[in-house]
């Protein structure tokens, strides 16, 4: 599992972030370190400190390294001067809150860095959605031998938010299966379904009917798993 | 000490005054840094410099890298705002490159310096004009060059970046910020001097006092 760095002038705007994130994840969180603040209860951030976050998780996984702006891009950039690991460090251009927990979640399901990384960076997606910006990249090309579709309303009360959306991502780990959700209803889609940002740009609502659509080898088994958490309302569904 | 050379108490002696003069223009930095930041360049170059002299004002520093070794990490872990990483690399550049001499001569500070220069503008990704301490910065360093080049001595080489730092920092003023916190206020930061231009003037100012001649 990758580890995942926190850097903010605020430790209580890090603390808080990374709660945030964590809400989302369950028993099984991927290694965090938080390196925020310089000095006594300065607001600001310190070079050794980020080296020292670093290099207590650092794993041949690698890390990938959140700043929230100004000094702490400097101070993350600095540190990797100081760092005495040797797995991979990343930096992320992500935004803050978006990105973080973009990555916790990716990163809980055993996500590499290249994957996590990448999903940070388009963290944003999911707010254009919600706010109907265009969101770059086209829909996702599905083809291949095993083909399957499966289409499901939405029956737990707050659709498709970002506990289902991480529930979907940490349900296809494992399937040789490339998967894509759309959502009939009010046209959007397909996403990738490995994509927490992706599938929260959707803005999937109670009622919607959204289409799994699969392909690979374990495209059936895949998209039924999918079926039945829809089905499921997610755990979401009252008195479930 | 020869005329020629700037020996480790000079250079102690140069951070010394360099904490002096942010301690007495705290509030005016920090002005400055209100208007167009976040407010602390004042108070964190401040504390920055008490941290480092009370570092070294212990003594042990047997030569110029072990010096400026010190002064940086210092500043990197007491500052806290963008001047900690930025003069942090400044002086660590500065310590790395001299490496384990007692004295500098003109040649081998202005190397140091250079080579500082270098460490700030790979950190920071600042270039001319973008308000910043890089234009009181480069322009100092190209005085103090053309000064030891035309055949002057530590003490006048020092003095003429004091002048071009000062120059360079009054040229902020106009300027549109584009890099740091200034940057969000985009052609708003126009009409005020960067504070960190006027922090490095000061540098400059420390500088050319401890090389003073007399």
């Amino acid at each position: 599992m990758i580890g995942i760095v926190v850097v903010s002038h605020s430790p209580r705007l890090a603390q808080a972030t990374v709660e945030l994130a964590l809400e989302m994840v369950g028993d099984n969180p991927p290694p965090i370190a938080i390196a925020a603040g310089a000095g006594d209860g300065i607001i600001g951030t310190d070079a050794t400190k980020v080296a020292a976050a670093i290099d207590e998780i650092s794993s041949p996984d690698g890390v990938l390294v959140f700043m929230d702006l100004g000094s702490a891009v400097l101070s993350a950039t600095m540190a990797l001067e100081f760092t005495s690991t040797h797995g991979e460090v990343r930096l992320s251009d992500a935004p803050f809150v978006e990105g973080i927990i973009a990555a916790v979640v990716l990163a809980a399901v055993g996500a590499s860095l290249d994957e996590v990384e990448r999903e940070a960076h388009g963290a944003m997606d999911a707010k254009r959605g919600q706010l109907d910006h265009s969101v770059p990249g086209g829909p996702v090309v599905v083809s291949g031998a095993g083909e399957a579709t499966a289409d499901e309303r939405l029956v737990n009360p707050d659709g498709l938010h970002s506990r289902p959306a991480a529930a979907i991502v940490k349900a296809l780990v494992g399937f040789d299966a490339k998967l894509t959700i759309s959502d009939l209803t009010n046209g959007k889609g397909p996403v990738n379904a490995a994509s927490l940002i992706g599938i929260m740009s959707l803005g999937a609502k109670e009622g919607d009917v959204i289409r799994i659509s699969g392909s690979g080898a374990e495209a059936h088994a895949a998209v039924e798993a999918l079926r039945t958490l829809a089905a499921d309302g997610f755990g979401e569904l009252p008195g479930s | 000490m020869t005329a020629g050379t700037a020996s480790l108490d000079q250079l102690t002696d140069w951070l010394s005054r360099f904490r002096d003069l942010v301690t007495e223009q705290q509030s005016y930095l920090t002005e400055l840094d209100s208007a167009i930041g976040d407010a602390d360049h004042g108070s964190n170059m401040t504390r920055g410099m008490n941290a480092v002299m009370e570092k070294i004002g212990a003594g042990g520093a047997g030569a110029v890298d072990e010096l400026f070794k010190s002064v940086g990490m210092t500043l990197v872990t007491s500052v806290g705002g963008a001047s900690g990483p930025l003069y942090g690399t400044f002086f660590l550049r500065i310590g790395m490159t001299a490496g384990a001499a007692t004295a500098l001569d003109g040649t081998a500070l202005s190397a140091a310096m250079r080579a500082g220069l270098e460490g700030v503008v790979a950190r920071g990704k600042a270039e001319a004009g973008d308000k910043t301490m890089f234009d009181a910065m480069a322009p100092a360093l190209d005085a103090f060059d053309a000064s030891l080049a035309a055949g002057d001595d530590l003490a006048a080489a020092s003095s003429a970046a004091f002048t071009a730092a000062v120059a360079g920092r009054d040229a902020t003023e106009p300027l549109t910020a584009r890099k740091g916190r200034a940057s969000y206020l985009g052609e708003r930061s126009a009409g005020h001097l960067d504070p960190g231009a006027t922090s490095t003037a000061l540098l400059f100012e420390a500088l050319a006092g401890a090389l003073a001649k007399g």
